[in-house]
């Protein structure tokens, strides 16, 4: 097996961000989200452009999937770490999974919603709604994830990856907490829209995907360097 | 320039891996010198990252208190100050404890460490009691997370809070296994007990800005 295919594997987390980011700012939703709280006019108007929300929605929803190529390769080197019995391998692979789909599937249905702008009101803001929720909530398989992360590094004898990571996917699992608090503020900090909620959920998980592709990257090459200066001395 | 997985002799089983493999290496226990980093250095930046989180919700709290400061005033003076206090000087004391333990684990007093770490459990346990009842009582006179932003700040610190403690208190459960073992003091005990004191220093700010600050 060649660096290149686990290079690319792990270049694909800083891309899911760049890319999504770009899909984000061409729909609209960056730099200011909608929000709870935003009136029927506003959310209707978002929508309204349908042709730039669609292709903004397809970028991102595009970009968020180049999480899965990082979620392999986090794998590879969890089994590498766990040895015989790599539970927290399939742990991470399972999960990692799901956040893929969850992330996918609202911004598949904000791409529906626009694709005919003028259906009824009420109908798009609720849409929208769900839609949002459903982006924001389920932080269990996230959660469970960087768990399952943080610990096959810490109990990895090896060092395969520094420990330092270990801790941020423990930290970063915490970042993720108060999302579920969306259900229940319509404004303020704690709103889907709030600094708590989006935008620390937005920040958390940019740096996983960055924290990891680059220190997968790092060890990457400082294997195969230690490969080909071993093939050297034989 | 090749990264070759199958060059590793512990595989796992069904990718072809050797069979037996049952004996761990032993972790490396840490040195007890001076001069050194608690734990170790990669923990420090989760306990720095955590509390910075709760740092955060301090900052916007006191920003959103500055646009109504009477409200403010009125809710937190509905918060029994006594519960507060009493759970302040509950975890002062877990955290005593704590450093205690730590301390006789580290001379190999087991019995000692052991008995300190069942007072710092109870702390924690009575803690989380005393907040519960501090909810029931709070839900009880019709006060909810929606009722104001100081409400909802009072439900989401504390909150947060008590999951750090519950989970604080199942590193100090997984501590008294070690000692039970009769293992030396580990990277994971020194994490555990500064995580601890992570708690606790968070929550002498929380009742600080909670029941006196945003009180008075």
């Amino acid at each position: 097996m060649s660096t290149r295919v686990p290079l690319l594997c792990a270049w694909s987390g800083p891309a899911t961000v760049i890319v999504a980011t770009i899909g984000f700012l061409i729909a609209g939703v960056l730099p200011f989200p909608l929000g709870p709280n935003s009136s029927v006019t506003e959310v209707v108007d978002f929508y309204s452009d349908s042709t730039r929300v669609a292709a903004g929605l397809v970028i991102a929803g595009l970009g968020v999937c180049l999480v899965f190529p990082l979620i392999a390769l986090i794998g590879v080197y969890l089994v590498r770490m766990e040895g015989r019995n790599p539970i927290l391998a399939f742990v991470q692979l399972i999960t990692g999974a799901a956040t893929g789909v969850v992330l996918l599937v609202p911004l598949l249905l904000m791409t529906a919603i626009s694709f005919r702008p003028d259906r009824s009101p009420e109908l798009t803001v609720t849409l929208n709604d769900i839609s949002w929720l459903l982006f924001i909530t389920p932080i269990g398989p996230f959660m469970i994830q960087n768990i399952a992360i943080g610990t096959a590094i810490l109990r990895d004898q090896r060092g395969l990856l520094p420990r330092w990571v270990g801790y941020v996917n423990y930290w970063v699992a915490f970042l993720f907490v108060p999302d579920v608090l969306a259900f229940f503020f319509h404004s303020g900090p704690f709103a889907w829209r709030g600094i708590f909620v989006f935008w620390l959920a937005f920040v958390a998980y940019a740096a996983f995907l960055v924290v990891m592709g680059f220190t997968l990257r790092r060890a990457i090459l400082d294997e195969s360097k230690l490969h080909a200066s071993k093939a050297v001395a034989v | 320039m090749t990264l070759d997985i199958s060059a590793d002799a512990d595989l796992p089983e069904f990718l072809g891996g050797a069979a037996a493999d049952s004996q761990r290496v032993r972790r490396p226990t840490s040195p007890t010198g001076e001069g050194r980093t608690p734990g170790e250095p990669g923990l420090w930046v989760f306990i720095l990252g955590d509390m910075s989180l709760f740092g955060a919700f301090f900052v916007v709290a006191l920003w959103q208190r500055r646009a109504a400061p009477a409200q403010f005033e009125v809710s937190a003076q509905e918060l029994m100050r006594s519960t507060g206090l009493i759970n302040t000087a509950v975890l002062l004391l877990s955290s005593y404890l704590v450093v205690s333990a730590l301390w006789a684990h580290r001379r190999g007093g087991m019995r000692r460490a052991t008995l300190s770490l069942v007072g710092a459990l109870a702390c924690g346990l009575v803690f989380a009691a005393l907040k519960v009842a501090e909810y029931l009582h709070v839900l009880g006179s019709g006060r909810t997370p929606a009722t104001d932003m100081f409400y909802t700040f009072y439900f989401v610190l504390t909150g947060v809070h008590l999951l750090h403690v519950l989970i604080g208190v199942v590193l100090l459960a997984a501590w008294m296994g070690v000692l039970r073992n009769g293992r030396a003091v580990t990277r994971y005990v020194e994490g555990s007990a500064v995580y601890w004191h992570m708690v606790d220093l968070l929550w002498v700010v929380i009742f600080t800005l909670l029941y006196l600050v945003c009180a008075a």
